[in-house]
């Protein structure tokens, strides 16, 4: 995941509040995808032509990647984790995640959760897309509350 | 400026998570990892379990003159406290099970010089549970411990995915211990509940029971593993089996069993328990909820001997009273990180408005009491915008440093200086 202020390097930084944030919050969505590079209207002026290409690499693109065979509704996700502890990847990647605790900033892992829900940060990692698909539905078949769609 | 902090300790439940890794920016928190959505609404100050809400923060003292609400500076909102509190014969301190342990010593100090009773939220549920115990003893042991060795797990009454998310991942379902190296694969869950919870999704013996049943299946139970002759409910023999059959077992109990004839169940399900250690280990555990609902209790035990409610004005031999007050008889209220008028039923709240009862609220956040309440002092975040100790369900004691700042009081504070003012 990017670190925060190589996110705020493609921000104005004016602290303008017309997102209704300060550049350091609207960061803080982006992060968690509540937010999409397109909400800051400054970013749509001719001065900052690119940023938001910029934005959207920094970012992985999380449409994109979703179409790739995961989806995560925040809106039902409650962040209990489980799907993190549950993850065949992490499995073998993540000593924290086996232990039930949450990964070090630092561990190899698919998705993690932020502000209290699940967000993807690595989905190549996933077993489904190095493998056949149905090798792996873990952590949709945990959730308690079936907010992870897998196709 | 930006800073992180590494495995904080998140006051959203009981769980003290200490593996929350924070962003600070300009001294606001606007990133943690690794909170559970409660977490979240601590932390972001999101409602719980509505992540896109803001809950509202409070920002100054207020005071109702006539029915207009003033602001007023913290000394201001003291005094009138002082007023009410003197003025009356049965002040109440009520919640105090989301607060930390500075707050609660303050408050146990000021309801001795107030001669008030000291009612803490989770009486109802814990209180039973505490009787129970005197009875049949205590079977306990760390959560860590329950991570490494549980292989039977029991969720009665209890929903640990609201109360405290991460309990089933972090020590009693899908954590992978010392002995129980596959986690869930290696544990036999069972739970009973009187509506179906998301626990059924990976508990494969969901009892759901008719609402006043569970005593029942606890004597039932008890027959089944005495050799006797149990009734007719549906899962009870299954239950007995994976009972009798565990190396090492935990019943986790929650709010649900308050809910009913509390001491009943909890005295047989105390029973149970015991009956069940004469086998293999087995640990009676109430799945608190609040962050330092714990700290109460152990504050209780340490200074006056007993677990129970005290009533320095009325109970004068000490003993502490296990039955709630009678909101009736009370005539001043003073309501510490809890939300009592969320809690009472609307009959009560009637009742305490048309007998003009002060009520005095200390909160981070606004709710349905501070909507009520003559005086309203908002305080800090414990473990967020003031250091505070709490301790962890299983009673382990944890320093919660602070965070970011903020220019409110801490309620240890607010408490303290109000105890200096009578
Ligand atoms: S609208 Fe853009 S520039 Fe203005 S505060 Fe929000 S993110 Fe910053
Ligand atoms: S298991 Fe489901 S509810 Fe829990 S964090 Fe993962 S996606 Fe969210
Ligand atoms: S499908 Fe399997 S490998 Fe992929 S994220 Fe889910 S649990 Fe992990
Ligand atoms: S389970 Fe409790 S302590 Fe852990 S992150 Fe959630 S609210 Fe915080």
């Amino acid at each position: 995941m990017p670190a925060v202020e190589e996110i705020q390097e493609f921000l104005p930084n004016l602290d303008c509040g017309r997102c209704g944030l300060t550049c350091a919050e609207f960061a803080g969505f982006l992060l968690t995808r509540e937010l999409a590079p397109e909400d800051c209207p400054v970013l749509h002026e001719p001065d900052y032509a690119g940023f938001i290409e910029a934005l959207h690499e920094l970012l992985g693109q999380p449409t994109v990647q979703a179409a790739a065979g995961m989806q995560i509704d925040l809106e039902k996700c409650i962040g209990c984790g489980i799907c993190v502890a549950m993850c065949e990847f992490h499995l073998g990647n993540c000593a924290d995640a086996r232990l039930g605790k949450g990964p070090r900033p630092q561990d190899k892992v698919i998705f993690h959760i932020v502000n209290g829900g699940a967000v993807v940060v690595h989905q190549e990692r996933c077993t489904r897309l190095l493998q056949a698909a149905e090798k792996c539905s873990k952590c949709a078949e945990y959730c308690p509350t079936k907010a992870i769609v897998l196709f | 400026m930006e800073a992180r902090i590494e495995s904080a300790i998140c006051p959203g439940c009981a769980c003290l998570c200490d593996d929350i890794d924070i962003t600070v920016v300009d001294d606001r928190i606007y990133q943690a990892a690794n909170i559970c959505l409660w977490g979240a609404s601590k932390f972001l100050a999101h409602k719980r379990f509505h992540p896109k809400k803001e809950r509202r923060r409070l920002q100054q003292p207020r005071i109702k003159q006539g029915c207009l609400w003033q602001t007023v500076p913290y000394e201001a909102a003291l005094k009138r406290t002082a007023e009410i509190l003197t003025r009356a014969s049965r002040p109440v301190i009520y919640g105090l099970t989301n607060s930390g342990s500075w707050a609660q010593e303050a408050a146990l100090d000021l309801a001795r010089s107030t001669r008030a009773r000291l009612e803490p939220a989770d009486l109802a549920f814990k209180a039973p549970y505490y009787r129970s115990l005197m009875k049949h003893g205590l079977f306990w042991a760390s959560l860590d411990v329950i991570r490494d060795e549980a292989d039977t797990v029991v969720f009665w009454g209890a929903n640990p995915l609201h109360s405290c998310p991460r309990h089933v991942v972090r020590y009693s379902v899908f954590a992978r211990g010392k002995f129980t190296e596959r986690g869930l694969e290696e544990r036999r869950l069972a739970a009973v509940d009187v509506y179906r919870t998301e626990l059924a999704e990976f508990v494969k013996l969901f009892i759901r029971l008719e609402p006043g049943q569970e005593p029942a299946l606890v004597q039932g139970l008890l027959a089944a593993l005495t050799g006797g002759k149990p009734p007719a409910i549906r899962g009870l023999r299954r239950l007995a089996a994976l009972l009798e059959e565990a190396s090492y077992g935990v019943i986790f109990f929650g709010r649900g069993v308050s809910y009913g004839p509390a001491q009943e169940l909890l005295d047989g399900l105390g029973e149970l328990t015991a009956r069940l250690n004469r086998g293999s280990p087995f640990i009676f555990f109430p799945l608190t909820a609040d962050f330092n609902s714990t700290g109460l209790y152990h504050l209780l035990l340490r200074e006056l001997g007993s677990p129970l409610a005290p009533d320095f004005g009325h109970d004068l031999a000490g003993t502490g009273q296990a039955e709630p007050v009678a909101w009736s008889e009370v005539d001043a209220v003073v309501v510490v990180g809890a939300d009592l008028f969320w809690f009472l039923s609307q009959e009560e709240i009637d009742r305490l408005k048309k007998r003009q009862v002060p009520v005095v609220a200390l909160s981070p956040f606004a709710n349905r009491t501070t909507g009520h309440a003559e005086v309203v002092i908002p305080v800090a975040l414990a473990g967020v915008e003031t250091p505070e100790i709490a301790y962890r369900m299983d009673g382990l004691p944890l320093f919660l440093p602070k965070i970011v700042s903020t220019h409110l009081w801490s309620d240890s504070r607010v408490l303290r200086e109000l105890t200096a003012l009578l």
